[in-house]
C-alpha cells in the first residue's frame, strides 16, 4: 500500500511539473505577430561651417531622406517636427528629444571641403530607443559634382545597417528613351541614376535601339540596334560611348543579348532560316557556340548569378513558357506552369528568384517565382507591364509600364518584391526597357 | 413365516387383484361408422332403372335431289366498273426549302494546357472545423502602408497617431475630481497583409467549401494495438527483484528530486501566484504592437531570437538589461537585425510601463521573450 502511495505521489509530482516550472525562472512569452510599417527616422541637415556648405549639407540630407523614404521601408520625420537641433557633429545626441517624436533612427552628419576642393562628408547612425550608435561613423570624400553619389552612399550604409541587406541607391539605370508619337517613335539609349537624376544619352535617335543590358561591372552596355536593317548586337563602353558590333553571320538576326557573370561571355538569340535559338559568344575572340537546337523559338536568356545555369523563354510546349538549362546547353527544365504566357525571365542577383512578365486574361503582370517554379507571386497588373530588371540587392524590381491608346506612353516603374511600394521612376521623356547596374564603386 | 413375508404376500395379492379386476388390461372399443339404410319397393326400383334407358327415334329426314344435267347456267350480267372520279389535287406552291443553316466555323475549343508534371495531391487537413471553407482565401483588405495583426480603420484626420487608441478627455469644470486633459489618439490605419496590385481586384468569395466530415467512429472498447514482436525470453526466468527502498521517505524524496531535476532552485523561485493567461496575453499584445518587422531583411525575417529583459516594479523594462539569449534560423548579422527590432519593440511599448499586476512582480521581474517572425514572413 505504501508503495502504491509513493508511486501515486511521484506521478502527481511529474504531472504538476509544468506548473512548477512556470513558477521558476523568467516569465516566458512568445511573440509571433508584429506590424509591418515604415520605420520613422530623422536626418537633420548635415552641419557645415560655411554657407555654401550648409546648402550642400541640406541637399545631401534631402537626397538621403528621399532614398530611404523611396524604399517604402522608412518614413521621414520632417525637420519642422524636430525638437533637438544638431549644431555640431561631435555633440552628444539628446535621445529623449528624438524619442519624443518617435524617431527610431537618427542620421547625423557634417560636410566640409578639403584643400583640393573635394567634399568631405561624415555621418553617424543612431538607434534612438536603445540609445546606441549603430556601427561606427564613416567619412566619404568626393568631387563637388558627385555630391549626390556621396548622399546615395550614406543612404546605402543606413539602409544596410538597419535592414541587414545591401543597398541599391548608388547605382544607375540604362534604358530606352522614347519620344514622338506612337507610330513614329524615336528611340535612343539613356543612362541615369537609379532615381532618375543625371540623365545622359548614349546614342542618337537615327535608328531603333532595343534591350540595353549592363555588364556585371557596369562599365559596358549590350544592346540591339536596327542600324543595318537587321537587328544586330552592339557593345558600348559607357565612359567613352565607343561601340562595336558583335560579329554574327550576315542575313541573320541577333537580339536579346545578356552578359554572363564573368563579363566576357554574351548569351543571345539568333534567328537563322526561320528558327530562333540561343547562342553564346566570347566577346574577345568572337567565337560562338550554339546552346539550343529545337525548332521552336528560344529567346530572352538570363544567367544565374554563379553563371552555371540559364533561364530563358521558349514556346516548345505551344505557348511561351520559362525553362532552365545548364549554361553549356542540354536538357531544359520547364519551371512555369501557371495559366497564361510567360516571358523575359531575369535571374535575381541573390539567386533565389526569377522575375518575369506574364500575360493572362488580357492583362500583363510582373511576377516572381522561385527557381523551381514554386511560390509564383504576381506583383503588378496593368494594360502592359514588361521587361523586369533587378536592383543590385535583389529586393526591388524596375520594369516598363505602357498606357493604353494612341497617346499611350511608356514609363518606368519600380516595385518591392513583396508587391508593396509600386511607384513611377521620374524621367523627362518616355522610357522603356530598363537595366539596373550593379552598385558603383 | 415371519411378518415380512406375510406383508409381502398380501401386497402382491392386492396388486394382482387390482390388475385383474381394476380394468388395467381392458382396452377401449375401436370407433365404428354408422350408415343409415332405407328399404324401397320393386316398382320404385324399376322406375329408377327406366330413367337411364336411351330415347327411341320417331322421324326420318329426306335426302335432297341432285340437279339435272341439262339446265343452262344462269346468265351473268355485269357492268364494268367505272373508275371513280377523282379530282387531282390542286397544285399548290410549295414552300421554299429551308434555307441552309449558316455554317459558321466553329472554333475548336482551345486545348487545355497540360502540365508536364502530375499535380500533387494534397492531403486534406484532419483537424479542420466542419463548416469552415477550406479553400476560402483570406479576405484581401484594401492596401494600407501598415500591416498589423488586426486591421485598423483609417483614423480621423485630426487625431494623433499613437500605439494605443484613447478618446479625448476634456476637463470638466464641474467635476469634483480634477481630470487630466488628454488628446485623442488612434492607431494608424493597417491591413492584415500585404496586397499587391495584381491581387487587389480578386474576388474574395470562397470558391469551394469543405465537405462535412463523416461521423466519428464509435470509440473502440479495446484499442487494437499491434502486438509487439515477441522478444526472446532470457534463458533464466527468474527476474532479479528490485532493490528494496531504504526507507519510504527517502523514496519520496528521490522521486521528487528526479522529477524536479536541476530546475529546483528554491532560493530564487518567485513567490506568489503565476500570471494568468489573460495577463500574459495582454503583455504579448503590448509588445507585438511595437514589433515592426517591415524594415528587416528577408534573412532576418527568418531568424527567431530569444530576448531576456529585467523589469522594474513600475512595469518598465530596464533598457540596459535587454540582451539576446539565443537565435535560430539565420546568421549572426541577421540575428543582430532581428534582435535590434525586438529591442526597439520592448523599449518603445514599455516606455510607459506594461500593464502587469504589481502584486505578482516576482513572477514577471525577469521576462524571456521569443520573437518568431515566421508568420510575418508570408504576409
Amino acid at each position: 500500500m505504501m508503495r502504491f502511495m509513493m508511486t501515486l505521489l511521484a506521478a502527481l509530482t511529474l504531472w504538476a511539473m509544468p506548473a512548477l516550472a512556470q513558477g521558476n525562472g523568467p516569465l516566458r512569452i512568445e511573440i509571433t505577430e508584429g506590424v509591418i510599417e515604415p520605420m520613422p527616422f530623422a536626418v537633420p541637415d548635415f552641419v557645415s561651417d560655411s554657407a555654401a556648405g550648409q546648402e550642400l549639407g541640406r541637399n545631401i540630407a534631402s537626397v538621403i531622406a528621399a532614398d530611404l523614404t523611396g524604399t517604402g521601408l522608412f518614413r521621414q520625420i520632417p525637420s519642422s517636427a524636430h525638437i533637438s537641433r544638431i549644431t555640431s557633429f561631435e555633440s552628444p545626441v539628446q535621445y529623449a528629444d528624438w524619442r519624443a517624436i518617435n524617431a527610431q533612427a537618427l542620421i547625423t552628419g557634417a560636410v566640409s571641403t578639403d584643400g583640393a576642393g573635394r567634399i568631405v562628408a561624415k555621418f553617424r547612425i543612431y538607434d534612438v530607443f536603445s540609445g546606441q550608435e549603430l556601427g561606427a561613423g564613416q567619412q566619404l570624400v568626393g568631387t563637388q559634382d558627385g555630391w549626390r553619389r556621396i548622399a546615395h552612399k550614406v543612404a546605402d550604409q543606413v539602409y544596410s545597417r538597419i535592414t541587414g541587406e545591401g543597398g541599391y541607391f548608388d547605382s544607375r539605370v540604362v534604358f530606352v528613351a522614347e519620344s514622338g508619337p506612337k507610330d513614329q517613335r524615336a528611340k535612343r539609349l539613356g543612362i541615369m541614376d537609379y532615381d532618375g537624376a543625371n540623365v545622359q544619352y548614349l546614342t542618337d535617335s537615327t535608328s531603333i535601339v532595343l534591350a540595353p543590358r549592363f555588364s556585371p561591372t557596369g562599365d559596358r552596355v549590350l544592346y540591339t540596334s536596327y542600324e543595318t536593317g537587321f537587328p544586330k548586337i552592339y557593345v558600348l563602353d559607357v565612359a567613352s560611348v565607343g561601340r562595336r558590333e558583335l560579329p554574327t553571320q550576315d542575313a541573320t538576326m541577333s537580339f536579346a543579348p545578356r552578359f554572363a557573370p564573368n563579363g566576357r561571355t554574351v548569351v543571345y538569340s539568333l534567328t537563322q532560316g526561320g528558327n530562333t535559338d540561343l547562342y553564346t559568344m566570347d566577346i574577345g575572340s568572337g567565337a560562338s557556340s550554339r546552346l539550343t537546337t529545337a525548332p521552336s523559338i528560344e529567346t530572352a536568356p538570363s544567367y544565374s548569378p554563379d553563371g552555371s545555369q540559364i533561364v530563358f523563354e521558349s514556346d516548345r510546349s505551344g505557348t511561351p513558357q520559362l525553362y532552365i538549362m545548364s549554361a553549356g546547353g542540354g536538357e531544359a527544365r520547364r519551371i512555369s506552369f501557371g495559366e497564361g504566357r510567360y516571358g523575359t525571365p531575369v535571374w535575381s542577383p541573390r539567386g533565389d528568384l526569377v522575375a518575369f512578365t506574364k500575360q493572362s486574361k488580357g492583362r500583363f503582370h510582373i511576377g516572381v517565382m522561385r527557381t523551381d517554379g514554386s511560390e509564383e507571386r504576381l506583383l503588378t497588373a496593368s494594360f502592359l507591364d514588361e521587361g523586369p530588371t533587378w536592383a543590385p540587392n535583389g529586393r526591388v524590381i524596375m520594369f516598363t509600364r505602357e498606357t493604353q491608346g494612341e497617346q499611350g506612353q511608356a514609363s518606368l516603374y519600380s516595385v518591392d518584391i513583396t508587391g508593396r511600394n509600386l511607384k513611377q521612376v521620374p524621367t523627362n521623356t518616355g522610357a522603356s526597357d530598363p537595366s539596373w547596374s550593379p552598385l558603383q564603386n | 413365516m415371519n411378518t415380512g413375508q406375510i406383508i409381502s404376500g398380501a401386497g402382491h395379492l392386492a396388486l394382482i387383484g387390482w390388475a385383474l379386476f381394476g380394468g388395467v388390461f381392458r382396452s377401449d372399443p375401436p370407433p365404428f361408422e354408422v350408415v343409415e339404410a332405407t328399404t324401397i319397393s320393386t316398382e320404385d326400383f324399376a322406375a329408377l332403372l327406366a330413367r337411364t334407358t336411351s330415347p327411341e327415334a320417331v322421324a326420318t329426314v329426306d335426302t335432297p335431289e341432285p340437279p339435272a344435267p341439262g339446265d343452262a347456267a344462269p346468265p351473268l350480267a355485269s357492268t364494268p366498273d367505272t373508275a371513280p372520279e377523282s379530282t387531282p389535287p390542286e397544285a399548290q406552291e410549295t414552300a421554299p426549302p429551308d434555307p441552309a443553316p449558316d455554317v459558321t466555323e466553329i472554333t475548336p475549343p482551345a486545348p487545355a494546357e497540360v502540365e508536364d508534371t502530375a499535380p500533387v495531391m494534397e492531403t486534406p487537413q484532419e483537424d479542420v472545423a466542419v463548416m469552415v471553407p477550406q479553400v476560402s482565401p483570406r479576405p484581401k483588405p484594401r492596401p494600407a502602408p501598415r500591416v498589423a495583426p488586426e486591421a485598423v480603420a483609417p483614423p480621423e484626420p485630426d487625431v494623433r497617431i499613437d500605439e494605443v487608441a484613447q478618446p479625448e478627455v476634456a476637463p470638466d469644470e464641474g467635476a469634483e475630481v480634477p481630470q487630466e486633459p488628454a488628446e485623442a489618439t488612434a492607431q494608424e490605419e493597417a491591413a492584415t497583409e500585404i496586397v499587391t496590385e495584381a491581387e487587389e481586384s480578386k474576388d474574395t468569395a470562397p470558391t469551394s467549401s469543405l465537405r462535412p466530415k463523416p461521423r466519428p467512429a464509435r470509440p473502440v472498447q479495446q484499442a487494437e494495438t499491434p502486438k509487439p514482436a515477441e522478444t526472446p525470453k532470457p534463458a533464466t526466468t527468474e527476474t532479479p527483484k528490485p532493490a528494496a527502498p531504504a526507507t519510504d521517505q527517502s523514496a519520496v524524496n528521490d522521486a521528487l528530486a528526479a522529477a524536479l531535476g536541476t530546475s529546483q532552485q528554491t532560493d530564487t523561485a518567485p513567490s506568489g501566484p503565476p500570471l494568468t493567461s489573460g495577463e500574459k496575453d495582454a503583455l504579448r499584445v503590448s509588445v507585438q504592437q511595437c514589433w515592426n518587422v517591415g524594415s528587416l531583411s528577408t534573412e532576418a525575417l527568418g531568424t527567431t531570437v530569444v530576448v531576456s529583459v529585467r523589469m522594474s516594479e513600475d512595469g518598465k523594462p530596464d533598457n540596459g538589461s535587454i540582451r539576446m539569449d539565443s537565435f535560430s534560423g539565420g546568421g549572426d548579422a541577421a540575428a543582430r537585425q532581428a534582435f535590434e527590432a525586438a529591442r526597439r519593440a520592448i523599449i518603445r511599448c514599455g516606455a510607459n510601463g506594461f500593464n502587469l499586476p504589481p502584486e505578482k512582480y516576482d513572477q514577471w521581474r525577469d521576462i524571456e521573450m521569443t520573437f518568431n517572425p515566421e508568420s510575418m514572413r508570408i504576409k
